[in-house]
């Protein structure tokens, strides 16, 4: 009894050449931009790209602590909103009983803005470090708890019923199936939310710490500083780049057996 | 340990391995299952025939025990196989009309899942995964997704799955039903000797004559809803001689009202 085997894997998709250039002309485009609004308006409104790239190297370059630390808030933030928010959507989605009650939480906490966020958590806290980590948690568990909610509600209920006929326990059944079947959905989640999350912590630093890109931030804006406030604007959209691709990346190597499904 | 201890328990009586008695199922209005009694002995091969909507995924739920009777009393190995759900762990392993593997397991992984759950040991469980891949045929497509296999090829993943956790009985809803013909036929030909191999007990269910001929120690034949309209135990004369088979087969067919 042998069979033949299909061996070959579907390429991955790309960019076609034009798309690929695509960034780097617009990019330019604003530069230009950026050199004729200065040749035309005073410098403390238009600074020239050059100003720019000097506060890049000469200014921001030293406070590379402020980055690691919001970095670093980011991260564990990001983290512990990952694992609370799982948790939730999980009971959610397992728990029929308490799916209202915690949906409505959410849903309030969906509802509430940022700033209100930011504002109570200057009177709850005196850490700054407390500070932050609370306001992104708040803001960033929903994503997740409504993400993975939805994603066991999405879940094939042939592959549950293939799984009972083995008779597993309760964590059996999340370990094998309902947890591989919600990762993608978490991963998708950390794509769509860590552009968001960076744009917050940022307003948070601002609002609530003393260090920090947002705190350094505020710091040129007092100082009447465009050319870095320019320049961290400009290293907070490399940013972002970076870590949207860190997270594609680390998706695709986690969940490689879907590379192929999703090409089709 | 404790399955362990049970199933010695459970050999020395000598109860029949599924036993329904005046069973009866409905859902809201629908009758899926009128009045049914039936019993399979161990190490027999059954097939359930019938038309679509008869009740046969119904009466093989019940057994699984996703399904509580609405009337009567199911027995599997004199368990009551919904209330003791947990104590026929081991016994019963089902395959189901779709392959239903796990997209982000590969083909090897996909076979371990059962024995994941029984609490095998890490090396004996890629052992025996290995083992019943290659008796399916699958050796070389060990470590290929589901995605890169064929349909054929998935359901004999599927049936490795069920059988690697050497249960006792074996439940097949319609599982060779959405494969091409000879793809189907070979596969139920491997299949059909593995289980006698094993002597295993297995119910299967079917619409397909031939199936059901070639394949059973003894044909229940089900009218909607779920009565018994026909019990017949095939001889190597019906399998082997055409007039015979072809007797036997359009017996069935005008009992299933199928006119040919
Ligand atoms: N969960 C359910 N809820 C309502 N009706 C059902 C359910 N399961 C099966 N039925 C009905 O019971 C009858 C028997 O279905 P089924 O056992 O699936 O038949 P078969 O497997 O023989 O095709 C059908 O009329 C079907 O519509
Ligand atoms: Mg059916």
């Amino acid at each position: 009894m042998t069979i033949e085997v299909m061996q070959e894997k579907p390429a991955l998709p790309r960019l076609p050449k034009h798309e690929r250039y695509a960034g780097i002309i617009t990019a330019v485009a604003i530069v230009i931009l950026l050199q004729i609004a200065s040749m035309v308006a005073p410098h403390y409104i238009a600074p020239p790209p050059a100003d720019i790239l000097s506060s890049l190297w000469n200014k921001l370059l030293p406070l590379y602590g402020d980055m690691l630390l919001t970095l670093g808030r980011l991260a564990l933030a990001l983290g512990c909103a990952m694992l609370v928010g799982t948790g939730l959507g999980l009971v959610m989605g397992m728990f029929p009983t308490a799916r209202p009650y915690v949906r409505s939480v959410v849903v309030i906490d969906t509802g509430i803005p940022a700033l209100s966020w930011m504002l109570i958590a200057v009177f709850w806290f005196r850490m700054p470090e407390l500070r932050i980590f609370f306001i992104l948690l708040v803001i960033v568990i929903p994503f997740y708890a409504l993400g993975v909610a939805d994603a066991i509600r999405a879940m094939p209920k042939d592959l549950l019923e293939m799984c009972e006929s083995f008779r597993p326990n309760r964590w059996q059944v999340l370990r094998y199936l309902i947890f591989p079947h919600v990762l993608p959905y978490i991963f998708a989640t950390t794509r769509s939310v860590i552009g968001y999350a960076t744009r917050m912590i940022i307003f948070a630093e601002l609002i609530a710490a003393t260090a920090g890109i947002g705190a350094q931030m505020g710091l040129a804006q007092a100082n009447f500083d465009i050319a870095t406030i320019l320049a961290w604007t400009i290293l907070l959209v490399g940013l972002n780049i970076v870590l949207q691709q860190l997270v594609t990346w680390v998706e695709q190597y986690m969940l490689s057996y879907r590379q192929a499904i999703e090409v089709r | 340990m404790q399955t362990a201890l049970m199933k010695t328990a459970m050999v020395q009586t000598d109860l029949p391995a599924i036993q329904l008695q005046q069973v009866g199922v409905t859902f809201g209005d629908v009758v899926a299952i009128q009045n049914l009694s039936f019993a399979v002995e161990r190490g027999e091969i059954v097939s359930f025939l019938g038309r679509t909507g008869a009740g046969k995924s119904t009466a093989l739920n019940l057994i699984m025990g996703n399904l509580a009777p609405t009337r009567g009393e199911v027995r599997v190995m004199g368990i009551d196989p919904k209330a003791e759900f947990q104590q026929l762990r081991r016994v019963i392993a089902v395959g189901f009309q779709t392959d239903r593997l796990m997209p982000w397991r590969t083909a090897l992984e996909n076979v371990e899942l059962g024995l994941q759950i029984l609490h095998e040991e890490k090396t004996a469980t890629r052992k025996k995964a290995t083992e019943w891949l290659a008796r399916v045929g699958l050796e070389r497509a060990a470590n290929l997704y589901p995605h890169e296999l064929s349909g054929g090829m998935r359901q004999r993943v599927s049936l490795a799955r069920a059988l690697a956790i050497d249960p006792e009985i074996l439940l097949l809803d319609e599982c060779f039903s959405q494969l091409d013909h000879v793809t189907s036929q070979v596969l139920r030909a491997d299949i059909s000797r593995l289980i006698r191999e094993l002597r295993k007990t297995c119910l299967f269910v079917t619409h397909r004559i031939d199936d059901a001929i070639e394949m059973a120690d003894r044909i229940l034949v089900f009218g909607a809803p779920a009565k018994l309209l026909l019990e017949h135990h095939p001889t190597e004369a019906d399998r082997n001689d055409p007039a015979a088979f072809k007797v036997l087969h359009d017996l069935i067919a005008e009992k299933l009202g199928i006119v040919e």
